[in-house]
């Protein structure tokens, strides 16, 4: 079968990460010429991450990331510029996410409510036999 | 009122004329505290608070010396409302109109605008010149009822409708484009007639809308003129229509204003062809088709742009899609609301756009097409806002939850069967996960079927679907004098291969027996059925998969589709055979997308290996395959015992037709015509028995059909006249199946 | 099939309104809230001027309510708060306003909008009725739904990071820490963090979130998971770089918390 790929996340093209000038450029001209970054850091005010993505999807397999451009804007304390970096797919950690979660304590709907909830409602179908 | 400038100081403030309102909550909308020194203005503002709380019907601040005097009238509370001359809209629903309701103080601009609301509630359904007074009826202890008289006036109908300046189309076919349709014989039934102001511009653009998606680029609707008829109870309407050219297309070619997006990557995108009909419709086909291309190239924000030059010498226009810098928009969030028993992650499933994507209207517009498909809301709406920047959206999705389950407990009927007692339950979103549950015992005078089947569509969170299937049919089947049991399990799982192709892989464990055989010596079932039946009862396991393609899935012409599925089941273990089914069918609507045609080709094959078929493995075609035969009605048979024996092998064809039928369509309504082909054959080992119509002998029928859309859903009633059918076919010429589309 | 007392239902107007008032209390007690409220309503439409009137509309509010008739124990609340905004009821009637919202949200657990609701008619009570008996327990029902919503951010959070999108998951867990540090959601989401920033090769973030986590949160599964995630790529707990350090000494130590 045929693997299909899709785009996800965004990163400036190569001219304009051209044009970003370390020492000049701060948060907001950055943001206004290529766009408001697509995630940042813990601390605000500190860091741009601008992420894009190719993940491919290939019959029952589970879609693989298979490509990640991860450009990395970081500035000073004022808010200038400071450094530029690129990270790719390879600088990723394989990372083996826990699987307890924080209980929000909301009781799922049972299913006797949802079995009342369908007495009466009818469809052709139950008249009409199919087969 | 007191001269401004002035301030005042009170000790003491007291309030007259207040009856349900205590002083406390006076002085506290009044916003003035004992005690406090005042200034004329404040003391307006003071009484300007009071009246706008409408709970007052007059308000005045009077300071005398040292105390200031408040003194209210208030206004009576609303015992009860009622409405009197009303027959065309009910109390019911004019009480969901009108604002003031009981127990709430009656307040006089409220009751004002609860009759405009009621008057335009009667205009909108046709009758303009309907008259809304409101009365008040005193009651005791300062109460009023609040009544409103309604005089609701005649129907105000669409008597004519013709046509100044149409030369290319006739005034019926132009007729029937608009939607108010001359008053018809069923006028007490139909709303549509009558004459509403929106409905007419409304047919201004449906007649835009028909010329320009033929090529008039220039029609305009001059004026509609309306006159009153004399017994001033209808109207005429005239519709003058200035045609103008029809255009064809010239040159069709593509410019990019982007360096990232290259012409050449795009020239082969358009399908607009030189010399076709113009039409903004497939300009817009052609835009959605490039833009997609754009994404498949992953180029972000590429808008196209459709630059028309016209030569009016050869009456062609020439197209230019110019590729620009759209704006650059991105997803922030996707918020989803209203989902009290789904998921959030059933429904977010159906975005392929994530946080933090690129915006892109034509993702988020079929992603809300397949929350709607979903069928486990009653309204899905999606709108988008601005988010914590320009350049950010949050896309925000209401929806409206509707029962998903049916349990029943009845009877259905239909033709293959006859009649059945039925118990049922089905849930298409099990505890909110998207799972689907249907499970259902039927018994019926020729079988006894109890089926159960479970479908997970994103199985390990994926675009893969898992479902398990159980079934155990037990027929007795009157006429052949014996009984089969059939039980089947088969799990499977379903995956997108291919932007329009999907894959299911199953394997199946069948087990089919055949018993009862009555051996009396006069009325004994075929050979073959006696020397199958001393197999008893068989065990087959088997593994297999079906190709689906359906060109509707991602089609940009939503008119025309294909749909091809192959099948192979391949037999393991001790009985070895491959059943391979095929089909094929291609549906596409002409005049004006009102008639469709349909022509659908179906067969199948059953090799064995090891061992061979029996009644249980053989097809026998119904209706839902070939129609105007009973089910076991055509293929091999014993030559002596006439008894049905089915085939290893079936090909049908089906070319089929539906048209709207010139009933309003509010009825529901609809035509069809069809003409079946096809035959059943190869009984394989016959075991000395003389058969007939062992070979393929074709049968043929032609019928019309009459479709319903009852609320319960489409129903179809077929009436078939057999063309070539054998002299020992059980034929028939009546069916009432569900219609279902391929 | 409708309830059966439509019919048998006597015209009042007969009655005084003590008469209805108290009828509507025998109702209340046999745990007929449904009728209750009917009669309470009945004096109020009647009589709307007597001090029953008033005295039956909190009733009638308080009945709908534990009939589990929400909208109408609203309208109810509404209408005493318009016409009594002062009285000593008023607080009772804003806290069954918010109790109206807040009690649909264990029915309709999935639906973010009415939590919505029911914080801000909560916030109400706390702020307009600082002082009222409800007040305490307003606060502790603003918690539970604030959990309630940060549960919902994490979910989505959670949904994404499954799928490889740590971009629009860290998104949503810096949403929790920033804007529900106070809920019980925020020691997962530092966790999130630290597992989104490793994977997207940002390891000083994820030193930041687990540090922070560290200072927090020590007791926590969490910390713990954090932990053994950093150390077992070879990183230490500290965060690294020096502006950020004097940073995180004015979140943590100082108490500017994020």
């Amino acid at each position: 079968c045929v693997a299909q790929f899709r785009d996800h996340g965004y990163i400036p093209s190569t001219q304009a990460r051209a044009s970003l000038a370390v020492g000049q450029d701060t948060m907001e001209t950055i943001a206004e010429r290529v766009g408001t970054p697509t995630t940042g850091g813990v601390i605000r005010g500190q860091s741009y991450y601008y992420v894009a993505s190719r993940f491919r999807h290939y019959g029952l397999l589970e879609p693989e990331e298979v490509q990640r451009q991860v450009l990395v804007l970081d500035f000073d304390s004022a808010g200038i510029l400071r450094n530029i970096e690129l990270l790719a797919l390879e600088d990723g950690r394989v990372v083996e996410l826990e699987r307890r979660v924080t209980d929000d304590n909301l009781s799922d709907v049972s299913f006797l409510a949802q079995l009342v909830g369908g007495i009466g409602r009818f469809e052709a179908s139950d008249f009409v036999g199919s087969e | 009122v007191p001269a401004s400038g002035q301030s005042y100081a009170f000790n003491n403030v007291q309030i007259e004329g207040n009856q349900r309102i205590e002083p406390g909550t006076i002085l506290t909308y009044a916003g003035i505290a004992r005690g406090e020194t005042v200034t004329a203005g404040e003391l307006n503002a003071a009484a300007q608070n009071l009246r706008s709380t409408g709970l007052f019907e007059s308000v005045d601040i009077v300071p005398s010396g040292g105390t200031l005097i408040i003194r209210v009238a208030e206004y009576p509370t609303i015992n009860q409302i009622n409405f009197e001359g009303n027959a065309r809209i009910g109390d019911e629903e004019l009480g969901a109109l009108v604002r003031s309701t009981s127990r709430q103080v009656f307040n006089p601009n409220v009751a004002e605008a609860d009759v405009t609301a009621i008057t335009e509630a009667y205009a909108s359904a046709g009758r303009i010149n309907a008259s809304v007074t409101a009365r008040l009826i005193e009651r005791t202890e300062n109460r009023v009822d609040l009544v409103f008289e309604i005089a609701e006036g005649g129907v105000s109908e669409v008597e004519r409708i013709s046509f100044v300046g149409n030369r290319s189309y006739s005034e019926r076919r132009l007729r029937n484009v608009l939607d108010t349709k001359q008053a018809g014989l069923f006028d007490f039934i139909i709303s549509r007639d009558t004459f509403i102001a929106e409905r007419i511009a409304a047919d201004r653009e449906a007649l835009a809308d028909f010329y320009r998606s033929r090529g008039y680029v220039d029609f305009a609707v001059q004026n509609v003129d309306v006159t009153l008829t004399r017994a001033r109870d209808g109207y005429l309407v005239t519709f003058n229509v200035e045609e103008g050219l029809q255009y064809r297309i010239g040159s069709v070619s593509i410019a990019s204003e982007m360096p990232e997006a290259p012409v050449e990557e795009f020239s082969s995108v358009p399908r607009l062809r030189e010399g076709g009909v113009y039409s903004p419709v497939n300009i817009d086909e052609d835009i959605a088709r490039i833009e997609r291309r754009a994404i498949q190239l992953g180029i972000p924000f590429v808008a196209a742009e459709p630059r028309i030059t016209r030569n009016p010498r050869d009456q062609t226009l020439d197209i230019q899609y110019v590729l620009s810098r759209a704006p650059r928009q991105f997803v922030e969030r996707i918020d989803i609301e209203g989902n009290n028993t789904t998921l959030d992650r059933v429904i977010r499933n159906q975005f392929t756009s994530v946080e933090g994507d690129p915006f892109n209207a034509r993702e988020i517009r079929e992603s809300a097409r397949r929350i709607r498909a979903l069928g486990y809301f009653a309204a899905v709406d999606i709108n988008t806002r601005e988010g914590s920047a320009p350049d950010q959206m949050i896309v925000d999705v209401d929806v409206a939850e509707q029962p998903t389950g049916r349990l029943t407990f009845g009877g259905n009927y239909n033709s293959d069967n006859g009649f059945a007692l039925v118990a049922s339950y089905s849930e298409d979103n099990f505890l909110g996960r998207g799972q689907g549950i249907d499970f259902q015992i039927s018994t019926s005078t020729r079988n006894r079927i109890f089926s159960f089947d479970f479908t997970e569509p994103n199985f390990l969170g994926r675009d893969l679907s898992f479902s398990l299937g159980t079934s155990y049919r037990q027929t007795n089947n009157d006429a052949a004098l014996y009984d089969t049991e059939t039980f089947r399990f088969s799990p499977s799982l379903g995956f997108p291969v291919s932007e329009k192709g999907r894959l299911s892989v199953y394997v199946a464990a069948e087990y089919t027996d055949i018993y009862n055989v009555s051996d009396d010596g006069e009325d004994d079932p075929s050979i073959v059925i006696q020397k199958e039946a001393e197999q008893g009862g068989l065990w087959a396991t088997s593994l297999g998969y079906t190709y689906t393609f359906d060109s509707r899935r991602v089609g940009l012409d939503p008119n025309a589709g294909v749909l091809l599925r192959f099948g192979q089941e391949f037999g393991v273990g001790d009985t070895q055979f491959i059943r391979s089914t095929a089909l094929a069918s291609a549906e596409t609507k002409v005049f004006n997308e009102e008639v469709t045609l349909r022509a659908t080709a179906e067969g199948g094959y059953l090799a064995y290996g090891e061992g061979s078929s029996r009644v249980t493995d053989r097809y026998f075609l119904g209706s839902r395959y070939i129609r105007g035969f009973e089910y076991h009605g055509i293929g091999p048979r014993d030559a002596d015992t006439l008894d049905a024996l089915g085939g290893n092998a079936f090909a049908v064809a089906r070319l089929e037709t539906e048209f709207p039928l010139p009933l309003p369509s509010e009825f529901g309504f609809s035509g069809g015509a069809f003409i079946d082909y096809g035959s059943v054959w190869d009984l394989g080992e016959d075991y000395g028995a003389e058969v007939l119509y062992d070979e393929f002998t074709p049968r043929a029928t032609v019928g019309v059909s009459l479709f319903w859309d009852t609320p319960l859903g489409p129903l179809r009633f077929n009436f078939t006249e057999p063309l070539m059918a054998e002299e020992e076919d059980e034929t028939r010429t009546f069916e009432l199946t569900i219609a279902t589309t391929f | 099939c409708g309830s059966d007392l439509v019919e048998s239902r006597p015209a009042l107007e007969a009655f005084t309104p003590e008469e209805i008032y108290q009828r509507g209390e025998v109702e209340l007690a046999d745990g007929d809230a449904e009728d209750a409220a009917y009669y309470f309503g009945e004096i109020e439409r009647l009589y709307p001027y007597s001090e029953w009137a008033k005295r039956g509309l909190i009733m009638q509010a308080m009945a709908y309510h534990r009939d589990e008739d929400y909208p109408n124990a609203r309208a109810a609340a509404q209408r005493f708060l318009d016409f009594y905004p002062t009285d000593g009821d008023a607080a009772y009637a804003q806290y069954l306003l918010a109790l109206s919202y807040y009690d649909q949200i264990d029915e309709i657990g999935r639906d973010q909008g009415l939590t919505f609701q029911a914080l801000q008619a909560l916030r109400t009570v706390i702020e307009v009725y600082p002082e009222s008996e409800y007040a305490r327990s307003a606060i502790l029902k603003f918690d539970l739904a604030f959990d309630h919503l940060a549960g919902k951010e994490m979910e989505i959070g959670r949904y994404y990071l499954r799928r490889d999108h740590y971009a629009a998951a860290i998104n949503r867990f810096r949403v929790v820490v920033e804007d529900f540090q106070t809920t019980s959601h925020t020691p997962e989401a530092l966790h999130r963090l630290v597992e989104a920033y490793l994977a997207l090769g940002l390891p000083e973030e994820a030193q930041t979130a687990g540090a922070i986590l560290g200072y927090n949160f020590q007791s926590t599964e969490w910390y713990q998971d954090s932990y053994a995630l950093l150390t077992g790529q070879g990183l230490s707990m500290e965060a690294s770089g020096d502006s950020w350090l004097a940073q995180i000494y004015r979140q943590m130590v100082l108490g500017e918390w994020l």
